[in-house]
């Protein structure tokens, strides 16, 4: 059976010390970790920002030309923020508002810096 | 530009003056937006009471323990209306404010126009639809779908960096405002 870790909200000791505890990045592969909604969301925000500039670079220096490589970058980023959240984290989805809700998690933004560096580093590498 | 004159060699330097002059806004559009929004008490209380009724929310939501479903429905329609009237005038405070922020903007965006018009700025590795060519093929000549208007490449440096400048430096809007949806643009308050 799928282990599911249920949310655990830091309310308390938010107002015990008057603001968020530090994020440490030892935590960011801690299955033990309880995660609160904000930084979860936070967290695959990034992932999705570092994979669209690193797809973005690639794919604009080797270069992969054509609007396939589109649908090719949003099946890789978001299979690994699927694969990070229930395969590395193990999260209960149910918890911070299903998959839809993890998956789509600086979803626009990253496509919007994808097509950024795919376009400038193809532009500037190749022409 | 600046960008052709320290790199004359490369057809499209125009766009790293494009991007360049993108990141400069957004930093500039996000200090006016800490000197007039983000630093004032107004906001920071509106913040915090919008973070913490999102979160009692969700606690309420996941409590199984409250055993009469009336009371606790009657309980969550309360925070709920306390988090949207705190959305709204949140909204409503960050637009009065933002109106600077927009004429810079409208400022920068007719200087790049003004420097780039007609000129193709980069090359697109990929066809746009129909509907985008419409932004990405705005002024140019030719029929080469291909060819990127300063328009478009401002219009992706703006989502991009901003947005992303505007998480890292903490003034995103919390995720219980209303308007964070699907598509998560820079806070349109502060554009």
């Amino acid at each position: 059976m799928k282990e599911k870790k249920s949310v655990k909200f830091n309310l308390q000791q938010q107002h015990q010390n008057g603001h968020l505890s530090p994020f440490k990045f030892a935590k960011l592969f801690d299955q033990e970790a309880s995660w609160d909604k904000d930084q979860l969301g936070d967290v695959l925000h990034w992932i999705r920002q570092v994979v669209a500039l690193v797809c973005g670079l690639l794919w604009g220096v080797i270069p992969l030309v054509g609007g396939i490589w589109i649908i090719a970058f949003l099946l890789i980023s978001s299979g690994i923020i699927y694969g990070y959240y229930a395969m590395i984290l193990k999260v209960d989805e149910e918890e911070f508002g299903g998959h839809g809700a993890l998956l789509q998690e600086g979803l626009f933004v990253s496509i919007m810096l994808f097509l950024l560096a795919w376009t400038l580093v193809y532009s500037l590498v190749h022409f | 530009m600046a960008a052709s004159a320290l790199f004359p060699n490369l057809k499209y330097s125009d766009g790293l003056t494009v991007v360049g002059i993108s990141v400069c806004t957004a930093l500039v559009c996000e200090a006016i937006s800490w000197v007039l929004i983000y630093r004032t008490t107004s906001y920071k209380s509106l913040k915090s009471s919008i973070d913490k009724a999102s979160k009692k929310l969700e606690t309420m939501k996941t409590d199984s323990s409250i055993n009469k479903p009336k009371a606790k429905a009657k309980k969550m329609d309360r925070v709920e209306t306390s988090l949207k009237e705190s959305s709204r005038d949140l909204s409503l405070f960050k637009f009065k404010s933002g109106a600077v922020v927009a004429i810079v903007l409208f400022v920068v965006f007719g200087l790049l126009n003004f420097l780039f018009e007609g000129k193709a700025v980069a090359k697109l590795p990929f066809v746009p639809v129909r509907i985008v060519q419409k932004m990405s093929h705005r002024g140019l000549q030719g029929d080469d779908p291909t060819d990127c208007s300063m328009a478009f490449l401002y219009f992706l440096c703006s989502i991009s960096i901003r947005t992303n400048l505007q998480k890292f430096l903490g003034f995103s809007p919390p995720r219980g405002a209303a308007g964070a949806g699907l598509f998560p643009m820079p806070d349109p308050k502060t554009n």
